[in-house]
Formats: C-alpha cells, sequence, structure tokens
C-alpha cells in the first residue's frame, strides 16, 4: 500500500514548513489577503494545518459538509479560488515536490471547487 | 567614531523595538527605529498604557517589586495584519533618576508555530482516539470468538497451546427434518427464522451462565465450565437444555412453521483450541463432544438424552426418565436418560 505523501515527505516536520511557506504567501498576496483579514491567527494556522494536512493523506480531514459550511458565507469567486490554486502549487514547487505529487495535490484541492466556491 | 556614536548607531539598526519611560508617568522619552516603525512616531508625547492597551499598571509595579521584569504580549498593525510582539519591561535607576526600559521581540514566527503544534497534536490526538476505539471494537469481536484467557495468550504470544478441560458439559442440537424444510420451504425466510431462534438461544444461554461454542448449519452446541470453571456446569446446561424445549414450544404454537430439535448433553475431557491461521475458529475436540453428538442422534424430536455420567452431576431438582442402555459407537453400552423437566424452572 503506498504511503501518503503526508508521510513520505517526513510527516509533520517537513510538512509544516510547507504549511508556514503557504500561509505567509496567502498573508502577502494583494487579492487573497482580504478574505482572511477578520480570522484571528491562531485560528488561521489551524486551518492551514488541516488544510494541508487533508490534501497530503495527512491525519486529519475535513468533510465535505464542514468545508461547505465554513466556505458559504465567505462568497468566494472561482479567480480566488485559482488564486490559491497557483499560491498552493507555487508552494510545492518551492519545496522541490516531484510533479507526480504536486500533480495529486492540485487534484485534491481542485476537486472540492463546488464546496468552497460561492460567488 | 567614538564609543558614543557606536552605540547610538547599533541602537538605531537592531531589530528589536526599544523605548525608555519615564518610570512614574510612563512617558515614552526615547525610542529607536525599529520601535518607531511598529508604533508609528508621534509630534506629541505618548505614554506607555496609550502604546500598549493591555498595560495593567498593578501587575507592573508588583514584578518590579519582586525585582523581577514585566512581560505582556503585544500586537502592532502591519498592513493588514498584525504582529506579535512580546514586550519586557524594566526599571533602572541611576542616582536619583529611574526610568522604564521597554524591548519588544518580535514573536510573530514563534507564535505560528505554535499555533501549528497545537492544531497538529489536537489532530492526532483525535486520530488516536478513533484508533482506540476501533481496537476495541475489534477485542470485543474476538472475545465473541474465544475465551478471555485464550485471547490474552494469543495476543501476547501470537499462538495459543490448546488447553484441556475436565469439568465441562456440552449440549449439542440440531433440528428434526431441516434438511426437507431448507428443500421444500422458502429459503431466506427460513434461514431468516432459524436465526431468530438461535439469537434467543444465545440470550438463554447468556441467562445461564453458558456459552455458545458455534453453529454448523441448523446445528447448535453450548458448553459450560469453558471461560470460567464452574461446580454447576452440569446443571447450568441442563437448565438450559429444558429453557430451549420450552421456547420452542411455545413458538410453535403461535408460528406457521414447526421447529423439532434434537438435544444430546455430555460431560468429558475435552480439548479447547484456535484452529486455523488466517481464519480463526475457536473450537472443542475430545470424547466430550463425540459422546454429546452421538447422543444427539439417538434424540427424538424434542426430547434431551444425556449419559449416565452427567445424570450423576445434576441435582434432585431435575426430573429424569430412564432410557435403558444404549450401544454408542465408540463407547460401548451406556445408560442413558431423558431430560424432562425441573422443579425451579
Amino acid at each position: 500500500m503506498a504511503l501518503p505523501l503526508f508521510e513520505r515527505l517526513g510527516g509533520f516536520a517537513p510538512v509544516s514548513k510547507i504549511v508556514l511557506l503557504f500561509y505567509h504567501k496567502v498573508e502577502e498576496s494583494e487579492d487573497l489577503a482580504q478574505y482572511f483579514e477578520d480570522v484571528e491567527m491562531g485560528r488561521l494556522i489551524d486551518h492551514q494545518t488541516k488544510f494541508m494536512a487533508s490534501l497530503m493523506g495527512g491525519p486529519a480531514s475535513y468533510d465535505d459538509a464542514t468545508l461547505q459550511r465554513i466556505h458559504m458565507p465567505l462568497e468566494i469567486t472561482n479567480e480566488a479560488f485559482e488564486g490559491m490554486a497557483e499560491l498552493l502549487q507555487e508552494t510545492l514547487e518551492d519545496f522541490e515536490c516531484s510533479p507526480e505529487d504536486i500533480a495529486s495535490v492540485m487534484h485534491e484541492f481542485r476537486r472540492r471547487r463546488a464546496l468552497v466556491v460561492h460567488p | 567614531m567614538n564609543l558614543e556614536r557606536f552605540n547610538e548607531l547599533l541602537l538605531k539598526s537592531i531589530g528589536v523595538g526599544l523605548a525608555v519611560a519615564d518610570a512614574q508617568t510612563f512617558e515614552v522619552l526615547v525610542t529607536n527605529d525599529c520601535w518607531d516603525d511598529w508604533f508609528g512616531r508621534e509630534e506629541k508625547s505618548v505614554s506607555l498604557p496609550e502604546v500598549f492597551p493591555e498595560f495593567d499598571v498593578e501587575r507592573l509595579e508588583k514584578r518590579l517589586a519582586a525585582e523581577k521584569p514585566y512581560l505582556l504580549d503585544v500586537a502592532a498593525p502591519a498592513g493588514k495584519r498584525k504582529i506579535s510582539l512580546a514586550a519586557k519591561i524594566s526599571r533602572h535607576s541611576k542616582n536619583e533618576l529611574s526610568v522604564l526600559m521597554v524591548e519588544c521581540q518580535n514573536v510573530t514566527r514563534i507564535k505560528e508555530m505554535e499555533y501549528m503544534i497545537q492544531s497538529y497534536s489536537s489532530m492526532v490526538e483525535k486520530q488516536n482516539r478513533e484508533l482506540r476505539r476501533e481496537k476495541e471494537r475489534v477485542e470485543k469481536v474476538l472475545l465473541n470468538i474465544m475465551p478471555k484467557t485464550i485471547y490474552d495468550e494469543w495476543k501476547q504470544f501470537g499462538v495459543t497451546a490448546p488447553q484441556r478441560y475436565d469439568n465441562v458439559s456440552i449440549l449439542m442440537l440440531d433440528f428434526a427434518g431441516f434438511t426437507d424444510m431448507a428443500v421444500t420451504e422458502d429459503p431466506p425466510a427460513l434461514i431468516s427464522e432459524l436465526n431468530d431462534i438461535f439469537t434467543s438461544f444465545d440470550r438463554i444461554v447468556e441467562q445461564f451462565g453458558c456459552e455458545r461454542l458455534k453453529t454448523v448449519g441448523d446445528a447448535y452446541i453450548a458448553v459450560a465450565g469453558i471461560s470460567e470453571a464452574s461446580p454447576d456446569h452440569a446443571s447450568n446446561i441442563a437448565a438450559v437444555a429444558l429453557r430451549f424445549l420450552h421456547f420452542l414450544t411455545r413458538r410453535n404454537a403461535t408460528h406457521h412453521q414447526t421447529w423439532r430439535c434434537r438435544m444430546g448433553l455430555a460431560t468429558g475431557p475435552v480439548v479447547g483450541s484456535i484452529v486455523g491461521v488466517q481464519k480463526y475458529v475457536y473450537d472443542l475436540f475430545g470424547p466430550g463432544m463425540n459422546l454429546a453428538a452421538r447422543l444427539e442422534s439417538l434424540a427424538e424430536p424434542m426430547q434431551i438424552v444425556m449419559h449416565e455420567e452427567f445424570r450423576a452431576l445434576l441435582d434432585r431438582s431435575f426430573v429424569v426418565k430412564d432410557l435403558g442402555t444404549a450401544n454408542i459407537r465408540g463407547f460401548g453400552e451406556k445408560a442413558v436418560f431423558q431430560l424432562v423437566g425441573s422443579d425451579e424452572l
């Protein structure tokens, strides 16, 4: 049975660096930072950690109902979703993840589009 | 460049926000560039409580009186988000002059790591709880298959040694004419009924402190004295047998399908073992088992048959009828009896 990406990368220690890098990219992005403005740091980091873990096969996942519930009031547009996707891809490339792994994480991310985008 | 000038430049360039404030009025007197970047540089004077909404004068006095620095967590705005700072306030006196020294360190990265560790550990703890629950569920299933002592042995060593039991009683039951029933009646409905009957049997068996060993098609085997040694193993099994008869008789009166059982009761040495490697079955072997099977085949429909040694273990409250002797394959001539009833049931 193939190990999930989370384990193949080496578990939480390396993944934590990926989470932080992604978090900072989002923080500095003009378009996306506005969605996170009012969210307090602890909650935001918690969200990013669980988010990354669920995309990589780590010990957490948001079920579909929860994902929908969290994102519905935020009125996220398709452009914003694609913006996140780009930053995510950039982050994984910065970490020199293999093209296959990047593709599979991006696939997991895009798979949830309908739950997240509610313009 | 002299030392004073050097210190001045140093103060300007370090990444810690520094300020000196009046120890009485808390008015901010001197700041470095880093501080100004974070908190802004006003023309008018500001006091520490104005810079830090979290500033607690009482706590400050208390800490300084104990000759300890006053520590507090503050935040400074930076663009759209905030940076986390750890402030340390200490008092310094020279001659008559007393001032407060404020040092602010940027701990944003540290805080981020802290939150992430919190998040991750709560995920892992949740997963551990779920795994523990799953383990308990699996254990429960396995404990249904085999006695606890065997399970403990298997868990510890991965194998179990077959174990001999001398003081046990066995009940073997099957249904007369089941094969014919299975062919002529509606099979799924029939099996469903059989399942209901066996489920009721399980409840009765448990009531009397016995155990169902297994079912094989329409055959049902219960035992007493395996999981727990008991001097009443024979009486318990006899009581179960009578209850089974009673249950079936009542059921037949109210249901379309008639179920007629035969039972054999025996006592004798058996050996218990887990059989198989991939699929686990706990089974019993030995004369006790064989004798019960043969007595069962001797029984008429709705009759419970036992041998002499079993009868000897029963107390006087059980009513038995002498059936004479029978030649039992492997055991020779044996006196056999029918279990008719009990004063207590």
